[in-house]
């Protein structure tokens, strides 16, 4: 599984930020890797792996959801993303066996990306007060942030930042809708420090 | 970076006969009371003809009806049924008070207005059908585009002379709204509707706008900048002020201190959540509460003296009061799973708060003491985000009972729960301000 989503990775039209798209095999441990660590998103050396092959230098995890709302598009994470979405129950922000896995999945990725840096977003489904669920999803954020960084990945590459309830990827009013919108969601930021 | 901010009204009022004290008053007071019938006669023209003679003369009774009715405590009879003649007059002895007995009026309303360029004089009376008696007589000079305000500030004054306590309808909302669109926005206007103003256009989230005691400005929490803080927005001079969180925190949202020096907040960093004090730039005073769960949505005693707020250290998110000065918390709630949003009321006596009941949410109050609390909505819709008058007698709130989210307006018994807004989007977040000169 893991290779697989490497080498779809690597092989596929997006792009990889960093010239880090190295196949598992040579990836260092996070931060160490020699060809990396002076890679930025905009720089020269990104473009010297394999990833120059695609006409972006973005991994394709979407844009911030802010940014999806504002440009009228639905917040959704590309089903090629490498950085899946993790989901939680109702008013919960601990992370389920499910949530561990994919955790587990994102981590590999950022370990054999090690200069890409990472905003995770929580978000809530829309029941419950506005200030209450902008703090849930603050704490979405912060459990997967601290299992990556449980996983080795360095917490200075991981910012979080809470949508609450607010910018929703499915707007029906339902169970079916709602499970989708409690999530944590990566999304690989560009050019931009986290702070 | 566009500057907006809200026009200052400038009217003038005189009280033109000293009224007599109500015979009537605390009749209509109290749950289940029976609703005073009380006629809003159209204002008579007493000046030259004028194009907004029409409607002002229909404008200013429409709004003074909508005010009585969403009090609950009258029944306004229905325009159609009125009877009198064109001729009579509008003081005492120029109209005949049998007009209005025989259609069932106690209360009636009557008043005059002329129009002098962009000018109104309003002259408003309220007389006592069965004593044959005028009440109140005011007139207000101001802008003709002001007259709702008129209307609303002489319905206060009906108010009190039935209760002994002034209305709340010369008063704003302050409110999120999507407007059906994809941005939430914040706007003030008063309950009718009318001089709705909107205070950002930032085409991002922007969201819990909370007055200033002095009703001059608006406290609320934005994306617009990214990272979540809050602003401070003066209505009548469109100044802003951007709170700058410490180490990259963010604010959630604020209330006001009763006394307008300070402001409770929501602060994040971390994933943790807590309440720190801070002055009116935003400046840290202190920090309140330092618990790893979440801590937000604190609101003041009327007296200033304690906070009322939510934490989830038990568990689930339930309601707590402590000292505001920090420490000596105690729950508050033990009923539910899920108890948010709490305000306390401007009495003193309950806190009004969001309690999740199955899978709906619902406006419930309790003691300030703890106790029973007591349901005001139905479960068969949701309503959420209730906040107080400032005479503590009405709840507004948003509730999604017509399909999206509307503001609504209940009595503080749940009765006479009341419709105030209809844009294409969801209003949500209702903050009524202080009463407005």
């Amino acid at each position: 599984m893991k290779t697989r989503s490497a080498s779809y990775i690597c092989g596929g039209f997006l792009l990889l930020v960093l010239g880090a798209c190295a196949p598992s095999t040579t990836a260092k441990p996070d931060g160490s890797g020699a060809r990396s660590t002076d890679a930025t998103a905009t720089g020269q050396d990104a473009r010297s792996g394999e990833g120059d092959r695609g006409a972006t230098q973005e991994a394709n995890t979407g844009s911030s959801s802010l940014k999806d709302m504002q440009e009228g598009k639905p917040p959704i994470t590309p089903a090629s993303s490498p950085l899946k979405d993790v989901m939680f129950d109702f008013d919960r922000y601990d992370l389920s066996p499910d949530a561990r896995t994919t955790l587990r999945t994102n981590a590999d990725w950022l370990r054999s990306n090690p200069s890409a840096r990472v905003e995770i977003e929580g978000h809530c489904d829309e029941r419950g007060t506005n200030e209450y669920n902008l703090a849930l999803g603050a704490k979405r954020a912060q459990a997967a942030r601290e299992f990556l960084s449980s996983l080795g990945i360095s917490p200075d590459r991981l910012s979080t930042i809470s949508y609450g309830e607010e910018i929703p990827v499915c707007r029906e009013h339902d169970e079916q809708c709602w499970r989708q919108n409690r999530r944590a969601r990566f999304v690989i930021l560009q050019g931009r420090s986290t702070s | 970076m566009r500057s907006r901010s809200l026009v200052l009204l400038i009217y003038l009022l005189l009280t033109i006969t000293g009224a007599a004290q109500a015979a009537v008053t605390g009749e209509i007071v109290g749950q289940g009371g029976q609703r005073f019938p009380i006629a809003v006669s159209p204002l008579k023209n007493l000046g030259a003809n004028n194009a907004d003679s029409g409607r002002v003369s229909t404008g200013i009774a429409d709004a003074m009806v909508h005010d009585l009715e969403l009090s609950g405590w009258f029944r306004v009879l229905d325009r159609s049924a009125y009877i009198e003649n064109a001729e009579s007059g509008i003081t005492l002895g120029t109209f005949d008070f049998k007009d209005w007995s025989t259609i069932g009026a106690e209360g009636l309303v009557k008043g005059g207005f002329s129009i002098q360029g962009d000018e109104i004089s309003v002259e408003l009376r309220l007389f006592d059908v069965y004593q044959n008696k005028e009440r109140i007589g005011k007139r207000y000079t101001g802008r003709v585009r002001d007259f709702r305000r008129i209307a609303h500030k002489f319905v206060d004054e009906i108010i009190n002379q039935f209760t002994g306590v002034p209305g709340v309808f010369n008063t704003r909302i302050a409110y999120v709204s999507n407007s059906g669109g994809r941005f939430k926005e914040i706007f003030v206007s008063h309950l009718d509707g009318s001089e709705k103003f909107q205070v950002t256009d930032n085409h991002t989230i922007n969201l819990s706008p909370a007055w200033s005691p002095d009703g001059r400005s608006v406290l609320y929490s934005s994306f617009k900048d990214r990272s979540q803080t809050l602003y401070l927005f003066e209505l009548y001079s469109g100044k802003e002020i951007k709170f700058t969180p410490k180490g990259g925190g963010r604010y959630l949202g604020g209330k006001f201190s009763p006394d307008g020096q300070s402001i409770v907040a929501t602060f994040e960093t971390g994933g943790n959540t807590n309440l720190y004090l801070l002055d009116r730039s935003g400046n840290v005073i202190r920090q309140l509460t330092n618990d790893a769960g979440i801590e937000v949505s604190p609101a003041w005693s009327p007296d200033g003296k304690q906070i009322v707020f939510v934490s989830d250290r038990s568990g689930s998110p339930q309601i707590y009061v402590m000292d505001a000065a920090g420490g000596g918390a105690r729950r508050l709630t033990y009923s539910g799973s899920y108890n948010t949003s709490p305000e306390w009321s401007p009495k003193g006596d309950r806190i009004v708060y969001t309690g999740r009941v199955g899978n709906r949410f619902a406006i419930f109050t309790i003691s300030s003491d703890g106790g029973e609390p007591r349901k005001l909505t139905s479960e068969s819709f949701d309503s959420e985000d209730p906040a107080w008058s400032p005479d503590g007698r009405f709840i507004a709130f948003s509730s999604n009972r017509a399909g999206k989210y509307h503001l609504y307006v209940m009595q503080a018994s749940g009765d006479n729960q009341r419709r105030l807004t209809g844009s294409g989007g969801d209003d949500t977040k209702p903050n009524w301000s202080p009463r407005l000169d």
